[in-house]
């Protein structure tokens, strides 16, 4: 009796280059994500300082305060000087409840506030004393270590 | 295989979506202790050097005055306030003098923030053009406490 070969119709694609390139572009997303940078607020406009460097050893305790205005698609400003946290925006003169509440949930983790760096990411137009109000009102609540963000680069004016 | 694909394609959706493109950003410390009384120490403490940076109605820099020195105003003042901090720090870029010396940055309330960066940058340091690293001359800043214009409206 003579036995029929069942061949098998149906082709198959070869997968194994696509899963190769496909594990290479999630290893290099994996490499270029900054998930450090979650707590950045992209609103902002960061002033621009060559000295700016990144600090050496990371601080393990920060509290991040990004500090601006609400613009328009132009970019004018629409709003008063903001302080961006947490999901909420609140003006700078009312902010003292807010670092103070942050103050007592870092006491409450067993923290110290000398420890505790407050990061300003602040727009370049916004006044100064606005800064120094912040810092003041974080002085009042415990804090003392401040670090004042820009971004790598030349000055552009 | 398909669940692996499946999974695989995921993680690469997730990746992308979250993917953030930021340039990358530094940091100036600012020094602010709430308990100005030092620790006994036989060292005598150097006064902190004071820069006031004068604004005009605008929020743009007008002068800088260096202690008792006006330094003028104009785009090069960044520079003459980084070489007079120099020369007070003595060109001991390395310790001893610079790590010691404090600067107090006396702004006025409406100066455009980005104006203040500069000073404290270039209080802080310089580039070196030869090796393109940057050296610092003084580590302490602090800022003196905010002074609210009498009449002084909020910019919007």
């Amino acid at each position: 009796m003579r036995i029929k070969l069942s061949r098998n119709t149906v082709r198959e694609v070869d997968m194994t280059p696509m899963i190769d390139i496909v594990f290479q572009l999630i290893a290099f997303f994996m490499v270029v994500n900054n998930f450090e940078q979650v707590k950045v607020d992209e609103r902002i406009k960061l002033p621009r300082d060559q000295l700016a460097r990144p600090r050496e050893e990371v601080a393990v305790d920060h509290v991040v305060l990004n500090i601006g205005y609400v613009r328009d698609d132009t970019g004018a400003i629409i709003s008063e000087p903001l302080v961006f946290y947490l999901s909420a925006q609140t003006p700078i003169l009312d902010f003292g409840p807010t670092l103070q509440t942050e103050a007592n949930v870092q006491k409450r983790l067993g923290k110290e506030l000398s420890d505790v760096t407050i990061e300003i990411r602040a727009d370049g137009d916004i006044e100064t004393g606005q800064i120094q109000e912040v810092i003041r009102m974080a002085q009042d609540a415990g804090f003392q270590k401040f670090t004042l963000k820009a971004i790598q680069g030349e000055q552009q004016r | 295989m398909t669940p692996m694909i499946d999974v695989v394609f995921q993680l690469l959706i997730f990746f992308l979506l979250t993917l953030r493109i930021n340039e990358p950003e530094g940091e100036f410390q600012i020094n602010m202790p709430l308990d100005e009384k030092a620790a006994p120490s036989n060292e005598i403490a150097l006064p902190p050097i004071k820069v006031r940076l004068i604004a005009n109605e605008d929020g743009s820099l007008n002068s800088i005055v260096f202690g008792e020195r006006n330094l003028g105003g104009g785009p090069d003042v960044f520079e003459r306030l980084n070489q007079v901090i120099l020369q007070t720090v003595g060109g001991n870029q390395t310790g001893g003098a610079a790590s010691e010396t404090e600067v107090e940055i006396d702004a006025d309330y409406q100066l455009d923030y980005s104006y203040t960066i500069r000073a404290v940058s270039a209080c802080t340091g310089a580039i070196d053009p030869a090796t393109n690293q940057p050296v610092r001359y003084v580590d302490k800043i602090k800022f003196t406490p905010p002074k609210r214009p009498a009449t002084g409206t909020p910019k919007l």
